[in-house]
């Protein structure tokens, strides 16, 4: 099964199973990754599963299209070239491994 | 599977009165119950209520009993899913984007702050809801909406007269009456602001809609609006006034949140703590079950984010205040496609604007009694007044 690891703004790691075609999101509330608050659990209106994709893996996820870029105007932390919302990127074997980065807070 | 439990005990008026003791009761013994009083089968632990939110094909936010129909002479993007819904929702986004928020509505409501809190009297008891977070909430939201030649205090009748009707479910005439009457002002209002917003370099809720290259209808813009003025208003002074009374009471906390700028998470607790929007509904689609109880088909289940916010098993200490609370997963803004429209907007300006602004300015405000304000209602629940002495 393919593994993520989520990390927090303060450097605690935390791997977990997830299954392919879920959403990051999906991945980080079920295994209670607390700094996902993903309020609107995916509808694309709060900006609150805010995370960074490590850089080791930013080019096999992509950046973040237009109208989700629009979104993350609201994030509550600072918004990078690697930042992503979790409710938008989907799972796959190809990401076997990834480390994503929390951000300190979402709202 | 059994058939929820029927609670038979429990009345209208205790719930408007004080329904957390009732909910926590709930939580504990029949989490899921149908409660004759409301004629719903009301849904108290969080798990559940954000289930059913996120599950939009599940749980169809169409009502067809829903008194909104009536009180709004129309049927509400609040009351579509899907396509419909995003398509009336989405034609007034863009007023809210994020760029019109950091240029135009926080910038806005900073001035506005300021001058409210300038016309405030020194030395004397002063109620902050009828003087400061009602009018105050009123004028932001007119502003919003496109609809400034209207008064703080018409802002203020037309959100509690629709707010009154939409939640009528003893179906009193008198209360569809005067939501009639408002419907007429506020279209008549519409009306006028289209002639000035027409064609104009407007960035309001009103003018975004009438400009967009391809309009919603008129009726549905109309409604937007009065979900606007009935979501926007009260609920901006509810939660401004509890977040105030929170930090007045605890004062150990306001001194904390001062010194780390933690207004934020204040804000966002008081709205965990007493939900402006308590409970909302939702009509299963197909035979289901949740909890262990079976639900029918075309059941109306009413979600209690109210309780949801106390759920033990999310929140220590859920009845206490505490503006540190971390992680705070309420469900006070909903959660899937009904994610409340304003909540960046009512983050930025009562939590990160009004409350640093005011203990800014009024740094001694002492709240008169605790005792004396009264807290009340159980769809839409806050304080009846705020009586603080001003230095």
């Amino acid at each position: 099964m393919t593994k993520i690891a989520f990390v927090t703004a303060g450097g605690s790691k935390t791997e977990v199973p997830a299954q392919d075609g879920d959403s990051l999101m999906q991945v980080a509330l079920e295994h209670g990754i607390e700094e996902i608050t993903a309020e609107c659990g995916g509808a694309m209106m709060c900006s609150t599963c805010h995370v960074y994709i490590d850089d080791a893996w930013f080019a096999k996820v992509g950046a973040a299209p237009e109208e989700e870029l629009d979104l993350l105007g609201f994030a509550s932390c600072e918004v990078r070239d690697n930042s992503r919302l979790s409710c938008q990127v989907k799972v796959s074997s190809e990401l076997d491994g990834m480390v994503v980065h929390l951000p300190e807070s979402q709202v | 599977m059994p058939q929820a439990p029927i609670n038979d005990t429990v009345t209208i008026h205790q719930l408007i009165d004080d329904p957390y003791p009732i909910y926590r009761r709930f939580r504990q013994e029949t989490p899921v119950v149908h409660v004759k009083a409301v004629g719903r089968t009301m849904l108290t632990k969080a798990a559940h209520t954000r289930a059913v939110k996120d599950n939009p094909g599940l749980f169809s936010s169409d009502d067809p009993g829903t008194p909104q129909t009536l009180a709004f002479r129309t049927r509400t993007m609040m009351r579509k899913d899907g396509e419909e819904h995003m398509c009336e929702r989405m034609a007034m986004a863009p007023a809210l984007s994020p760029k019109n928020l950091k240029q135009i509505w926080v910038p806005g409501y900073e001035v506005l702050t300021e001058k409210y809190l300038d016309a405030l009297p020194r030395g004397e008891v002063v109620d902050l809801f009828s003087l400061l977070a009602g009018p105050i909430s009123g004028r932001k939201v007119a502003d919003f909406c496109g609809l400034t030649q209207v008064s703080d205090d018409d802002m203020q009748r037309w959100c509690q007269t629709l707010i009154d009707a939409a939640g009528n479910f003893g179906w009193f005439q008198d209360l569809f009456d005067k939501a009639d009457k408002v419907n007429d002002e506020v279209d008549a209002a519409v009306a006028q602001s289209i002639v000035r917003l027409q064609g104009a370099d407007d960035q309001s809720a009103l003018a975004t809609m009438i400009n967009a290259e391809n309009p919603i209808p008129l009726s549905q813009i109309q409604a937007n609006l009065k979900l606007a003025i009935s979501g926007g208003v009260n609920e901006s002074r509810d939660s401004m006034l509890t977040t105030i009374f929170g930090l007045l009471t605890n004062p150990d906390q306001l001194e904390e949140v001062k010194r780390t700028n933690g207004w934020g998470g204040a804000f966002e607790e008081a709205v965990r703590w007493v939900a402006p929007i308590q409970v909302s509904s939702r009509r299963v689609t197909e035979d289901t079950e949740i909890g262990g109880i079976d639900i029918p088909k075309d059941e109306v289940v009413m979600t209690v984010q109210a309780s949801s916010n106390h759920d033990e098993e999310l929140f220590d200490e859920p009845e206490k205040f505490n503006a540190f609370r971390r992680p705070n997963p309420h469900q006070s803004f909903g959660s899937g496609p009904h994610h409340c429209f304003g909540t960046h907007l009512a983050r930025m300006t009562v939590g990160k604007t009004m409350l640093p602004l005011i203990f800014e300015r009024f740094p001694n405000m002492q709240l008169v009694d605790p005792d004396t304000v009264k807290w009340t209602g159980f769809g839409f629940r806050g304080p009846l007044s705020m009586p603080v002495r001003l230095q």
